[in-house]
């Protein structure tokens, strides 16, 4: 149906929220990690299984996917309309038992059961503040009565006809948002410079290049709740005055050009996209662009030149896109999350937005936190908390038996940091001064296992296939830069390494072309600041402290600590562990390969990585 | 009177330079004398400023100044600190790693005490990516060639890496290379694999240039450049005197 005007967008929305609803709802997480684990499976199951136990679809039940339910360590996760239950780990076995108990006579199945309050008291969700997220859970992906119903689009209403374009511009300086995908910048800024920006044709840009390995907030927002991001587009476009926007989507996401597709289209049939939205002079039309795969092409200049259909690199540029940018027009590019901030903003005020977060980083922020954490997933917390509590309180800490080593932030040009600095205030300009950066919002747990200078090269190693090559420091220098590491981690370090590797990272960091070439020595420049003791371990006594680069350390077995359990003797691939059941083991070093198996399964600190003449 | 806009003004090493807004740095400093090491530069080409050789100090920054355009007055820049030394020792080093043998590198690692680093010795194709061929190449008119692929795999070629059906044979290509390393011949014409016939003078003999330069060019003309000269300059002998008053 096309809305003519708001007050029939408004009648159309409390239409659908009177209308009729379902006795009971189940929420399947639609999430990357859920959906890997056969979310789809069970969903199409539910469906069936209610119908075949004789449940009325529509009336007595709905069973859906929804956007990202946060707990992806474990999923497949249900949750449960109105009582509001949370169940983990349903197998498609499950299913039948769902439906009769949970579905019929709403009693949860207590093996199952996370929570009986959904996002309230479970440790995971008890310190989060879900606002961007807050519709994962309780709308279908791309649905626009879905939407609606949630309180979709009223920014949009609100904006076109009580607010002019430099008001809602205003909205968000005032607001001091700061973009999301990475540095921090004041939103608002580009905002005002690109409405200022002489000329009739501007555009405006959505950046859902998500490349950073263990991210996917901005694919989690993009699959589950892709119309904000559309919404927050059109609000930038009603602003700064364009009329036709892109979004940049990752390759790999192909989901994500599904639903946002979708959403698209369904925007444009109802007036909310398109020629004269909502009967008013305001025209906006909205473009996919899929990526080549480059993760360059998160860097904003070379994004737009892959946007333009030339090759995705980076320009050295002194004039702003929100000058010129996209064909030389005033461009507003910003992250998709950043986007997806813009209707909350307009629709509540900017004060009501400085409610969360800090004075100087307001609002909250989505975070994938990941690694080797308990409870690992996608959570949203306000800016300015302390790294600590999503470690611990929300993510529950390392495993049995590992103590927590270091946190990687901000993806591959990110930094590590320490346990000195679990206390520090998640937000952007802390991150950035402990030498880590805020980046798209991704949290790498690391525990004792976890060598830092094989970490440095894992991530020196992923942007020097990155690199696109352009300017020499980055093209020849990240390859030495690796090298050394990759020497340091074989044990064929020479002495100097560290310092030569301190020298080098630093000059890196000032001579190369991009933001990317300038941080992609991050990873090696924080671990070098806060871990140097294990570079100098490897560089002069050939020895890793953590047990994971081969043959730099001898496994050995606390005979106090070890319990028996014969898991590192299970695990052993040269069956150099011996030892009779709950009784402590050993290792015979003659037979044993240095691969540090054994370290990884034990679960109570027993195996431990030695030097090699010790 | 023609509109001008205000001068840019500042100091390079001290010394005070005066000139139009959008002049990049290192034409700044040329007004001066003072000359900054370039490789990825030709001032017949659009700048790029990969190489990063020409950096500059400012405010403790690095800035590329082959394209660094100046537009406000008050910026003092060094070309001579310790930073920037450094900064080219560490280009000249990786640079080092791919042409060791060129002469200018070997001149430009003297004065920065710059050595090959032994780690990377397995990418001396004497290119240094610095695209000064591509750029020729898209200045004449054409896009034969381009950079491809990324980080260390990347290289100059045509196509699918087959000789590339768009060039011309002008080898504005090679004649632009820092080091020298694009294979080539004169007469016969040959270049990126491809062999060209030459178009040659019917006065002198000479070779003009191959048929699709000749194309791409518009050029229609059978003589070459300098019997066309001559050729013009007899006309004017058999013009009446009159013709040439007022010059």
């Amino acid at each position: 149906m096309l809305l003519k005007d708001q007050a029939g967008l408004e009648a159309l929305r409390s239409g659908l929220i009177a209308g009729p609803k379902p006795t009971r709802r189940l929420w399947v997480c639609g999430g990357p990690g859920c959906l890997a684990s056969g979310a789809a499976k069970i969903q199409e199951a539910l469906v069936r299984e209610a119908k075949g136990q004789g449940l009325n679809f529509e009336i007595e039940f709905r069973a859906d996917l929804t956007g990202c339910l946060g707990l992806c360590e474990k999923g497949p996760l249900v949750g449960v309309e109105p009582e509001g239950f949370l169940l983990e780990k349903v197998a498609l076995a499950d299913c039948p038992e769902l439906v009769f108990e949970t579905l019929r006579h709403g009693r949860p199945i207590e093996r199952l059961l996370a929570a009986r309050d959904r996002f309230k008291s479970h440790p995971f969700y008890q310190p989060q503040v879900r606002q961007i997220t807050r519709r994962f859970g309780q709308t279908v992906p791309g649905s626009l009565t879905d939407y609606l119903k949630t309180g979709g689009y009223k920014a949009l209403g609100l904006a076109l006809t009580t607010l002019s374009p430099a008001e809602v511009s205003l909205m968000v300086e005032r607001s001091d948002l700061r973009g999301r995908g990475g540095g921090g910048f004041p939103a608002g800024r580009k905002w005002a410079s690109c409405r200022l920006a002489p000329g009739s044709v501007k555009y405006v840009l959505a950046n859902g290049d998500e490349g950073d390995p263990g991210a996917f907030m901005n694919r989690s927002l993009m699959e589950g709740d892709p119309f904000s991001v559309i919404e927050g587009m059109t609000l930038g476009a009603y602003a700064v005055g364009a009329s036709k926007g892109f979004i940049y989507v990752r390759h790999e996401y192909p989901l994500s050009v599904e639903r946002l597709n979708r959403a698209i289209q369904s925007a444009e049939k109802s007036g909310l996209l398109g020629r004269n939205i909502l009967g008013g002079s305001f025209g906006f039309s909205l473009e996919i662009v899929e990526g080549g795969g480059a993760f360059v092409c998160g860097e904003s200049s070379a994004l737009m030149a892959s946007v333009e259909g030339r090759e995705g690199q980076p320009r050295v540029k002194y004039v702003r896109s929100t000058e010129k940018g996209l064909w030389e027009a005033p461009t507003l590019l910003q992250n998709v999350e950043t986007w997806a901030n813009v209707p909350l903003i307009v629709e509540n005020g900017h004060e009501w937005f400085k409610g969360q977060g800090t004075s100087q980083n307001p609002g909250t922020k989505v975070f994938c936190l990941v690694g080797q954490v308990r409870r690992s997933g996608l959570v949203e917390m306000p800016l300015g908390s302390a790294i600590r509590k999503l470690v611990f309180d929300v993510g529950g800490g390392t495993g049995a038996g590992r103590s927590f080593k270091a946190v990687q932030i901000g993806g591959p040009s990110g930094g590590c940091l320490p346990d000195s600095a679990l206390d520090l205030p998640l937000d952007f300009d802390n991150l950035s001064s402990a030498g880590a950066i805020m980046g798209s919002g991704g949290l790498i747990v690391m525990d004792d296992l976890s060598c830092m200078v094989d970490v440095a090269r894992y991530f020196t190693g992923f942007l020097m296939g990155e690199s696109c090559g352009k300017c020499s420091p980055c093209r020849e220098g990240l390859t030495l830069l690796y090298r050394i590491l990759d020497a340091l981690c074989q044990g064929r370090g020479r002495s100097g390494d560290t310092q030569k590797l301190k020298k080098l990272a630093t000059l890196l960091s000032k001579t190369a072309l991009c933001g990317l070439g300038q941080s992609a020595a991050n990873p090696l420049l924080s671990t070098l600041r806060y871990f140097e003791a294990e570079y100098l371990e490897h560089e002069n006594e050939g020895f890793c402290r953590a047990g994971r680069c081969q043959g730099l350390f001898w496994p050995r077995i606390d005979q106090e600590l070890c319990s028996g359990c014969g898991l590192c003797r299970k695990a052993c691939p040269a069956q150099a562990i011996s030892g009779q059941k709950n009784k402590p083991h050993k290792i015979d070093l003659a037979n044993c390969l240095s691969c540090g198996a054994c370290l990884s399964v034990c679960r109570f600190g027993a195996a431990k990585a030695a030097r090699k003449d010790s | 009177m023609p509109h001008t806009l205000p001068k840019v003004t500042g100091t390079i090493d001290g010394l005070k330079f005066e000139v139009s807004p959008g002049t990049t740095l290192l034409e700044a400093a040329k007004t001066l004398g003072i000359t900054i090491p370039t490789l990825c530069h030709h001032p017949g080409l659009p700048p790029d400023g990969n190489c990063r050789l020409c950096l500059v100090e400012s405010g403790k920054k690095l800035l590329p100044s082959c394209v660094f355009p100046l537009r406000e007055s008050g910026g003092a820049f060094s070309t001579q600190s310790p930073m920037v030394f450094e900064a080219r020792a560490f280009v000249v080093t990786l640079l080092l790693s791919r042409a060791p043998k060129d002469k200018n590198l070997l001149k430009l690692a003297e004065v920065y005490g710059a050595q090959a680093d032994p780690l990377l010795s397995d990418g001396e194709d004497g290119c240094l990516r610095c695209a000064r061929c591509v750029r020729a190449c898209r200045a004449g008119g054409s896009e034969a060639i381009a950079l491809i692929g990324r980080s260390r795999e990347r290289k100059v070629a045509g196509p699918f890496f087959e000789p590339p059906i768009d060039c011309v044979g002008c080898l504005a290509c090679a004649r632009s290379c820092p080091t020298g390393v694009i294979a080539f011949g004169e007469e016969p014409r040959s270049i990126w694999g491809r062999d060209f016939d030459l178009v040659k003078c019917p006065r002198c003999g000479r070779p003009i240039g191959t048929p699709e330069e000749l194309k791409r060019a518009g050029l229609t003309d059978p003589l070459c450049p300098d019997c066309r000269r001559r050729e013009f300059s007899a006309s004017l002998l058999e013009l009446p005197e009159a013709s040439f008053t007022g010059y």
